[in-house]
């Protein structure tokens, strides 16, 4: 009987316990203030997921916490345009911005046109744009065959041609190269070599669009400050 | 004369403590001299210390002194008194310079005279070395430090000389980075000008300035004075390593030089001609690797010292806290490496500037700062930060250790550059906000591709529909045309079966026309019917048939003959087959 009972208890401790996943355990470090050891297992996630918006947006939280406010805007960022309704990250994106001195909604732009214009995802609008283009071509098709259904084919072109104009001008500002300057102060400078002076100190967090590269260097433009200038790409993180 | 004096005052202050063996001594420099010649008598006092009075120098109805020097040196207390004067002949023949008296706590001690003779030319004069009354041993004092000591007795070695250049080094066999001194001495015993100085050249190791100082040494009986330049080394790797030959280019005065030049300040200089310095090698010894600490960024020596300071120690959150650690020793810390700061929980860390330097005191230090930036509000402690160094006295390695500081971080003052708002205001219904923060992390699952996200990557199936278009297009375009026209005729046919006025079948076939050939019949005569059709590819016969048709019909349509019912029957099967010709040659 003692044996069968040793052997049960073996066969009680031997079996595995069901491992945390790395979300939870990068949660657990993050509760008791080891960002940095959460950050570790979040980008242990990232792997696996690489398109979760979710893990993103740890990870700037865990960067935020830890003073990089840089590289956590870059991974909201990231978050931000896989999850773009999610309120957590629009608020989190929101605050890294500001304290970086950057604004989320540009001045004079209506809140509500600018929460319109990212609602949808860009995958959501593509495929928004596919559905009413195929709609569309199936109202022209009885239109043309059976002579009937004009308005509906009128109405589904004029939606499509909305939809298309949206998508191209979310295309564009996907294509655009977006960085964020990730170190405390980086030099702008005329050239791509420190041969070239500084022209500028850029703080970190500020959003830069990459125009051109050379060697270790990018050529940036910062739109908000109509600055045009060399960085040293250590100093960026791309979006 | 002033400056005798002021000697004489220096000299006075000292006070009286001492009874040593007081020894006096007075040697001239020649016995023999021409009258154009200058002669030196030197009068040395030995053990005394306290008040000195000068020497009382005899009647020298011979002589004409015109100058007067002093040198002291002291040694364990004791003081050593060096007068010179130099003295121009005034009579040929035969002078003695008398006993030179000195009184010291109440005693009088004088030397022996001294015979001297004169001749009116130098050509007469005897080359006979001038005897010393004194001789002295010619070694360095033990006391004194290595290198100070070694300078010394090379000098010594090289009496007779009138320039010469040595060089010693504290240590011969120094470890890799452990300071140690270079001493470069140019001495003379005449006058010189125009004397440029080139320093050595170094291999293997890093050499700067410490800088320089003069002196004067008595090398057999005769007063150098030297210039020393001083070096402070540190060998870069373990092996050989060299410091080859300084070199002082000078111009002595002239051996023809006479006392009148001496006196009116005249300078007769000599070619100019060059000494060297004995080039050095040394055997640096490499450090131990064994029980080499992680803190060990190269420092070599003896007696460091580690501090470091938090300004401020309260701050709010995400303001810069200057943390900087200070390394003070013996040497030159330029060459050791920068200082590893650990990593911080809570705190982004910048290293910001590192500086080196020597204190007036010949102290190295070295000054290593870093920026901390908290995160978040909290009491934190910087824990101590370790440096090792090596002893190469007791050959091991020591490590020193800062204090660990505390540092108060408070919530975060100023909007916008901090994590949490400190600003507080009320929203409304007794609700205050404190502070904002950025939303905890997500634990629920990310959220699936949702459909519209799906259909974006069906992007085939816009290739299907725009193919649907273009085949539709298509068939609008040409399809449906040739379908209407059949469709025209199989209309025509089907409605002949059922006319049964010739006014119908006239009817059916001006909409088989129009249908078919888009030729509208309603207003043409019939000649251009006929050309139309001929022109749409109808025979002459055909168009001839449908001639005969069409006036039949328009005959009976104006002067009906009789029963219309019963004679339309082949009227009808005439324009059907009519019909038929045209649909089968019409394009």
């Amino acid at each position: 009987m003692k044996r069968v009972f040793l052997l049960l208890m073996v066969c009680l401790f031997s079996y595995p316990l069901p491992a945390q996943s790395p979300m939870e355990q990068g949660e657990s470090l993050y509760r008791q203030g080891k960002f940095s050891a959460a950050l570790n297992e979040y980008e242990t996630a990232l792997r696996n997921y690489p398109n979760n918006p979710f893990v993103y947006y740890n990870i700037g939280n865990c960067y935020f916490k830890m003073g990089s406010r840089g590289l956590a805007t870059a991974n909201y960022y990231r978050a931000f345009r896989l999850a773009p309704r999610d309120s957590d990250i629009r608020h989190n994106l929101a605050l890294a911005l500001e304290t970086s001195g950057e604004r989320w909604i540009p001045s004079g732009v209506p809140v509500i046109l600018h929460q319109a214009f990212f609602y949808l995802s860009y995958g959501e609008l593509k495929g928004l744009t596919y559905l009413l283009f195929w709609l569309a071509c199936a109202c022209v098709l009885v239109c043309l065959l059976r002579r009937k259904w004009n308005f509906l084919a009128t109405l589904a072109c004029i939606l499509v041609l909305l939809s298309a104009g949206w998508l191209l001008a979310r295309a564009r500002l996907e294509q655009e190269n977006l960085a964020v300057v990730a170190v405390p102060v980086a030099e702008v400078r005329s050239g791509p070599g420190t041969n070239f002076p500084a022209s500028a100190n850029v703080s970190q967090g500020h959003l830069v669009t990459v125009s051109d590269t050379k060697d270790a260097w990018d050529e940036v433009i910062i739109s908000s400050q109509g600055l045009k200038g060399w960085i040293e790409k250590d100093a960026l993180e791309k979006i | 004369m002033r400056k005798i004096f002021f000697l004489l005052l220096i000299l006075t202050g000292f006070g009286v403590c001492a009874n040593a063996q007081v020894s006096l001594s007075a040697h001239v420099d020649k016995t023999s001299l021409a009258l154009d010649d200058e002669l030196t008598l030197t009068v040395n006092v030995s053990g005394v210390s306290g008040n000195i009075t000068m020497p009382q120098l005899p009647s020298l109805p011979a002589f004409n002194v015109y100058s007067r020097e002093v040198e002291q040196s002291s040694v364990n207390g004791e003081t050593s008194l060096q007068f010179r004067y130099v003295m121009l002949p005034r009579f040929v023949g035969n002078a003695t310079i008398g006993a030179v008296r000195f009184n010291y706590q109440g005693q009088t001690y004088q030397t022996e005279p001294i015979a001297v003779r004169i001749y009116r030319t130098a050509a007469n004069v005897p080359t006979t070395p001038a005897p010393h009354a004194t001789p002295r041993v010619e070694k360095a004092d033990p006391n004194l430090p290595p290198l100070e000591a070694s300078l010394a007795n090379q000098a010594y070695a090289k009496a007779g000389t009138p320039f010469f250049l040595v060089a010693a080094v504290s240590n011969t066999s120094p470890y890799v980075n452990q300071p140690f001194t270079l001493g470069i001495r140019f001495y003379y015993s005449q006058a010189f000008h125009d004397a440029p100085y080139q320093k050595p050249t170094v291999s293997n190791l890093f050499m700067e300035d410490d800088g320089s100082r003069e002196g004067s040494q008595s090398i057999s009986g005769t007063l150098y004075r030297y210039q020393e330049q001083r070096y402070r080394l540190s060998a870069v790797s373990a092996g050989k390593a060299t410091i080859g030959p300084a070199t002082v280019r000078y111009q002595a005065g002239s051996a023809a030089r006479t006392a009148f030049d001496r006196i009116f300040g005249g300078f007769s200089s000599g070619p100019e001609r060059t000494v060297s310095s004995n080039p050095i090698t040394l055997k640096v010894r490499a450090l131990p690797t064994e029980d080499r600490p992680a803190s060990f960024y190269g420092a070599v020596g003896n007696g460091f010292s580690i501090t470091a300071t938090a300004d401020p120690v309260q701050v709010p959150a995400t303001e810069a806290v200057n943390l900087t650690v200070t390394v003070k020793g013996p040497g030159n810390l330029k060459a050791t490496q920068d200082i590893h700061f650990p990593s911080l929980e809570g705190f982004k860390m910048y290293p910001a500037a590192t500086t080196s330097g020597t204190t007036s005191a010949g102290t190295g230090y070295k000054t290593f700062k870093a920026v901390l930036v908290p995160s978040s509000s909290g009491i934190y402690t910087i824990p101590a930060i370790a440096w090792s160094y090596f002893n190469p006295d007791s050959t091991t390695y020591h490590t020193l250790r800062t204090t660990p500081l505390q540092l108060t971080v408070t919530p975060a003052e100023k909007e916008g550059s901090a994590f949490n708002f400190a600003t507080t205001h009320t929203v409304g219904n007794g609700v205050q906000t404190l502070a904002h923060d950025i939303a905890y992390l997500k634990m629920n699952p990310a959220p699936n591709d949702n459909w519209l996200v799906r259909l974006g990557q069906l992007a085939i199936i816009n290739g299907v529909c725009i193919l649907l278009l273009a085949l539709a297009a298509l068939f609008v375009g040409l399809g449906q045309k040739s379908l209407a026209k059949k469709k025209a005729f199989l209309t025509a046919k089907n409605q002949l079966k059922k006319s049964t006025s010739s006014q119908e079948i006239a009817d059916v076939i001006r909409i088989y026309l129009q249908h078919r050939l888009h030729l509208s019949t309603g207003s043409l005569p019939l000649k251009e019917i006929t050309a139309a059709l001929r022109k749409q590819g109808v025979t002459p016969a055909t168009a001839e048939a449908f001639s005969l048709l069409w006036q039949r019909l328009e005959a009976q349509r104006f002067a009906p003959l009789h029963d219309a019912s019963a004679g339309n029957a082949p009227v009808s099967a005439q324009a059907l087959s009519v019909l038929k010709l045209i649909e089968e040659e019409a394009k």
